[in-house]
């Protein structure tokens, strides 16, 4: 009888392979996690609409902005090459500023100023689904966005401030650190 | 100076309708909501493919 259970839970399983298999999303996410686990990037974090998506409405957008912090180099150069071969020879295709992976494109994006790096090192730990992944915090979301200051990051912090619950102690002190009070 | 005309019952009915729908948006589930901003791509996507843009929509589970 047991047998019989075990074998019908084994067919029962194999006829509904998107119960088991992960999202598209969240096999992104895990390659992801294997890149930082491999020591390709040292840390990422979800960033842009897609971050904002975290914390407030779904916002459009047709990619998935990854934050990193690259491993040094000896020349202290900042460089995205070694994670694009990497990806490449997991089979991950460049398109345009993207790469696919897991038919995501994912754009890679340097933690190039200090703001940058503060979010990516206070990221907040999530799950989606199953999947241990990090969000920039949307405090860093809004200082990201007054320091870009285009119109679509104006109606960012609009959209954040409405709707993600913000510290706004903790928001005070990311924008007097990083000059972005007066902004 | 021009009088401001109060908004009709209804109207302010329909904006806070409309709040209110955006505030549930936002505290569904992430997964969800990713789901959301696929069906969004898939609805602009004609839209933009004819305005000779190119884009690629996320795969779908």
């Amino acid at each position: 009888m047991m047998h019989n259970d075990a074998e019908h839970l084994k067919r029962f399983a194999s006829l509904m392979p998107n119960v088991i298999d992960s999202s598209y999303m969240e096999k992104t996410l895990q390659v992801l996690n294997t890149l930082e686990r491999d020591g390709i990037v040292s840390r990422y974090a979800i960033g842009g609409a897609m971050a904002a998506t975290f914390y407030a409405e779904p916002v459009l957008t047709f990619d998935l902005d990854i934050f990193v912090v690259l491993p040094e180099t000896p020349g202290g150069l900042l460089t995205l090459t070694p994670l694009y071969n990497d990806l490449r020879r997991r089979g991950y295709l460049e398109a345009g500023e993207c790469v696919l992976i897991e038919g995501i494109p994912v754009q890679f994006l340097p933690a190039y100023n200090a703001l940058l790096e503060e979010a990516l090192a206070e990221a907040r730990e999530t799950l989606y689904e199953r999947t241990p992944t990090r969000v920039l915090r949307a405090e860093h979301l809004v200082a990201i966005a007054l320091q870009t200051g285009r119109e679509k990051d104006h109606e960012r912090i609009r959209v954040l401030k409405e709707q993600a619950p913000l510290d706004n102690a903790y928001l005070a002190a990311v924008l007097a650190r990083h000059g972005l009070k007066s902004k | 100076m021009n009088k401001v005309t109060p908004l009709k019952p209804e109207i302010v009915q329909l904006f806070d309708a409309s709040v209110n729908r955006r505030k549930q948006l936002a505290a569904l589930p992430f997964p969800k909501k990713v789901r959301i901003v696929i069906q969004m791509q898939q609805m602009v996507e004609p839209i933009l493919r004819a305005r000779g843009r190119s884009i690629r929509i996320w795969p779908t589970d």
